[in-house]
């Protein structure tokens, strides 16, 4: 075989091998790879290079913070976001996925820090609704507000946040984390001292995930116990799941 | 034979049975407030600033409520200095009567002056840095600091002048201990501002560089006793000129049992330093591997033995509300240079905007409880925090500036807040009882002053508050535990025997108390080291550990203050 032949095939190969994967996707399993076996150097720079490639993609974005988390790489993560919006200033999904990069910090970060960063959160997640205005981008800020001590007046905001992801919610099927909405419109309600609404909202969401356990508990408490258990919720000290696997796995 | 055993039991020789009290029914810590009684109801104002940025700066100079206690005039009762700040208030020496009852005399002995226009009264220290045998008066302010001299008549002479203590600082707390173990006390002070003249304000930028990691502070400083009647800074040589952070609090205390005197410095907006003293006159900073790096609003600094385990334990008060969740620290003493935090396990993590907390045995069962003061601000309906949040998310703001900052006004910002009494349990944990004690008061509180004012072997509390009332908690405890209180005199150590540790065996428990020099935000308690028995009534062993490096065995009587001399025992 001549040289010519070999760079022929080669070149043929891998234009192949283009149409098969997008890059975007090899970059991604790439960094997925290398952060298993905790290599985050190159798992990190795989995976900004598939975010870059396709901003859009929300897995690609999700998967990127995790592994940000668990390399404990939280300004990194930040960094990147803020330069991706740059250059893709109308893309929702990186807004949202900034915003939940001040989130996975906040658990790293003092006190004062924590009300910054949180306020961040939601100025990115706001931008996100603007420019589509889905039930994660609804859900995902309406929850944000109710973070928000009570002396900031914000679970308001909240509650009207959460409203309009369950309206949006009732106009499509059904997903598992439809619940989520439920339980946090609910708190949202017993944050503003609605506990009848609150209530009525945690029992038309047990009707739907008749097995749900945080709703079947809500309900079941009274008082202090139902405080402790919805303001434990809301610790800022402790990490918010933002993983968002399950809405590409149901 | 009765009369025997009873003298030998007055001896606290006498072999007995009984049990700590922690074994039987808990005694119901109780106090009765007697402030008025006393004669000691005297009312604290911060300072009030002029022109522009009044409001800002006053808001972030309300500090200065201080009590310091001690025996100025070794009459055998604890007197009570207590500080005001306001412009051309006096402060209050009252001398203790004997019968619960003080006079203020402060105007007499010359003590009661320092808030002149261009200073702020801050903090006040006990301590003889003469060993003369007479309690001299330090007097911290924002400004110079005044050092009187106790001329053993009733009267004190400012010696501020010769005395080197004439550098400028925004001090907020001072300590006093002999670094060097050379029998002189030294002084540390903790500057809260760096050293600009916040009444003749001229650069607007003086508010910290970052609420979670500020820098631009005042940090500490260190001045070493000649023994000739002067002070000489040593602050660089010795290895704190890196502290460059809002220090709010100093606590001193032997943290790794090798008989050196090590620091704990709480630093406001940001992290806490602990250093480890080598001994030849320099400090190590061993703060990442001791207990790592924080971000909190360090606000107290008080070191004791809570769990009886030999090593001491360090607790730091911070801020803890609604909208800001900190946490104290209770840092556990490993015993092998580390730290670790068990507020949360013990129960005393959550005290709301922290200032002073002290350990005392309150119930004389041989653990330690712990005060806590609290509460920032407490005025109008409305919260001055919402006003804040635009000053702290608002991108590129300067929040050096006082001029960013909004007016509180009549606000109120963590105010009302309950104040804690933990009792310890013994057992690890601590539980909440001021409202059965009758402590909880929802003043701004600051600092905090403990001493058995009336000899009854019961410890009382001074609770200082920022613009209102002192109050004078009584110690009325129903049949409280034996005791014992030492005051230890140094000889070839300093005088006041600050440093020294003090190491009690009896009914199976082993307790170490150290005489402190000022430790906590705003208060100094007694030099007297008390230490409760409960129903034992056989101490196996009293063993003192003196400054100089002198170790001591002393036997002392039971239910009595005791005066013991370096090398001579109990003497009184």
């Amino acid at each position: 075989m001549t040289n010519k032949t070999f760079s022929y095939l080669f070149a043929m190969l891998m234009l192949a091998a283009t149409q098969l994967a997008p890059a975007s996707d090899t970059d991604f399993q790439a960094g997925m790879k290398a952060i298993a076996a905790n290599d985050f150097s190159n798992g990190l720079r795989y995976l900004e290079l598939a975010v870059t490639g396709d901003p859009e993609n929300i897995r690609y974005a999700s998967e990127y913070r995790q592994a940000s988390i668990r390399g404990k790489e939280f300004d990194r993560s930040l960094k990147f976001f803020e330069k991706a919006i740059a250059d893709h200033p109308n893309s929702a999904n990186l807004h949202l996925n900034f915003g939940f990069a001040y989130v996975d910090k906040i658990p790293v970060a003092g006190s004062i820090t924590q009300v910054i960063l949180a306020n961040n959160a939601l100025t990115e997640f706001s931008k996100a609704i603007e420019l589509q205005p889905s039930w994660l981008a609804f859900y995902t800020r309406g929850e944000s507000f109710l973070f928000w001590p009570k002396i900031f007046n914000r679970a308001s905001l909240g509650v009207a946040d959460l409203v309009k992801a369950i309206e949006i919610q009732k106009k499509g099927p059904r997903r598992s984390y439809h619940v989520k909405t439920f339980i946090a419109l609910g708190d949202g309600y017993w944050k503003t001292d609605d506990l009848t609404k609150a209530r009525a909202v945690w029992q038309e969401g047990l009707k739907e995930f008749p097995n749900n356990e945080q709703l079947k508990s809500r309900l079941a408490l009274q008082g202090d116990q139902l405080k402790s258990t919805i303001e434990d919720q809301f610790d800022p000290s402790k990490r918010v799941d933002t993983d968002l696997r399950e809405l590409w796995s149901n | 034979m009765v009369k025997l055993r009873a003298w030998l039991c007055v001896l606290a020789i006498c072999v007995s049975t009984e049990s700590w009290a922690a074994d039987g029914p808990q005694r119901s810590i109780r106090f009765e407030e007697i402030g008025m009684k006393a004669g000691v109801r005297v009312t604290h104002h911060t300072r009030k600033f002029h022109g522009k940025n009044a409001d800002v700066l006053h808001m972030f100079t309300d500090g200065g409520a201080a009590v310091a206690v001690g025996d100025y005039d070794n009459d055998g009762f604890e007197d009570i200095f207590v500080t005001d700040s306001d412009a051309g208030k006096p402060n209050h020496l009252f001398h203790n009567n004997g019968d619960l009852t003080f006079t203020d005399v402060a105007e007499k002995a010359g003590v009661a002056g320092g808030n002149d226009p261009s200073s702020i009264v801050s903090d006040a220290l006990w301590f003889d840095y003469d060993n003369d045998g007479k309690l001299d008066l330090l007097i911290a302010r924002f400004g110079t600091p005044i050092l009187y001299h106790n001329e053993g008549n009733g009267k004190f002479k400012d010696v501020t002048a010769t005395s080197g203590l004439n550098k400028f600082g925004n001090t907020i707390a001072v300590i006093a201990f002999d670094y060097d173990n050379d029998g002189y006390l030294d002084v540390m002070f903790a500057n809260y501002f760096k050293p600009v003249n916040l009444l003749e304000l001229k650069d607007p930028h003086v508010l910290p560089n970052d609420l979670d990691n500020a820098t631009n502070g005042g940090g500490v400083t260190l001045w070493h006793n000649t023994g000739k009647g002067t002070f000489e800074e040593v602050t660089d040589k010795a290895g704190f000129g890196k502290v460059t952070g809002w220090a709010l609090d100093l606590g001193h205390g032997d943290f790794n049992n090798d008989g050196l005197q090590d620091v704990y410095i709480a630093c406001d907006y940001g992290t806490d330093h602990i250093f480890l003293n080598n001994g030849n006159g320099t400090f190590r900073e061993v703060t990442e591997k001791a207990t790592g790096w924080d971000t909190k609003k360090g606000m107290n600094v008080d070191v004791a033995d809570y769990d009886n385990d030999g090593w001491l334990d360090i607790y730091v008060t911070n801020i803890t509300d609604e909208y800001m969740k900190e946490c104290n620290m209770l840092w556990h003493n490993n015993g092998d240079g580390s730290f670790t935090d068990v507020s949360k396990e013990t129960g005393t993590c959550e005290t709301g905007w922290g200032w002073a907390a002290k350990f005392a045995d309150f119930d004389n069962d041989g653990w330690l409880d712990l005060f806590v003061v609290n509460g920032l601000r407490s005025a109008g309906p409305d919260s001055y925090v919402p006003l804040i949040l635009p000053v702290i998310t608002t991108p590129g703001l300067d929040i050096t500036d006082v001029n960013n900052w909004p007016d509180i006004g009549n606000r109120t910002w963590s105010g009302y807040q309950k104040k804690k009494l933990f009792r310890n349990l013994g057992n690890g944990t601590f539980k909440d009882v001021a409202a059965d004690a009758g402590v909880a008061n929802d003043l701004d509180g600051r600092g905090i002053g403990i001493a058995d004012f009336d000899n009854d072997g019961r410890l009382d509390i001074v609770q200082t508050n920022a613009d209102q009332p002192l109050l004078l908690y009584h110690n009325i405890i129903e049949k409280p535990g034996n005791w014992i209180e030492l005051k230890l005199i140094g000889t070839k150590s300093n005088r006041d025997a600050i440093g020294a540790r003090v190491k009690v065996e009896a009914g199976g428990l082993t307790l170490i108390r150290e005489v402190d020099g000022g430790n906590g935000y705003a208060g100094q308690s007694t030099r007297r080291l008390h230490f409760g028995l409960g129903n034992v009534t056989r101490i196996e062993k009293i063993q003192i550990r003196w400054p100089s490096g002198a170790t001591e065995i002393v036997v002392v009587p039971l239910n009595r203050v005791s005066y013991v001399e370096e090398g001579r025992g109990a003497v009184r």
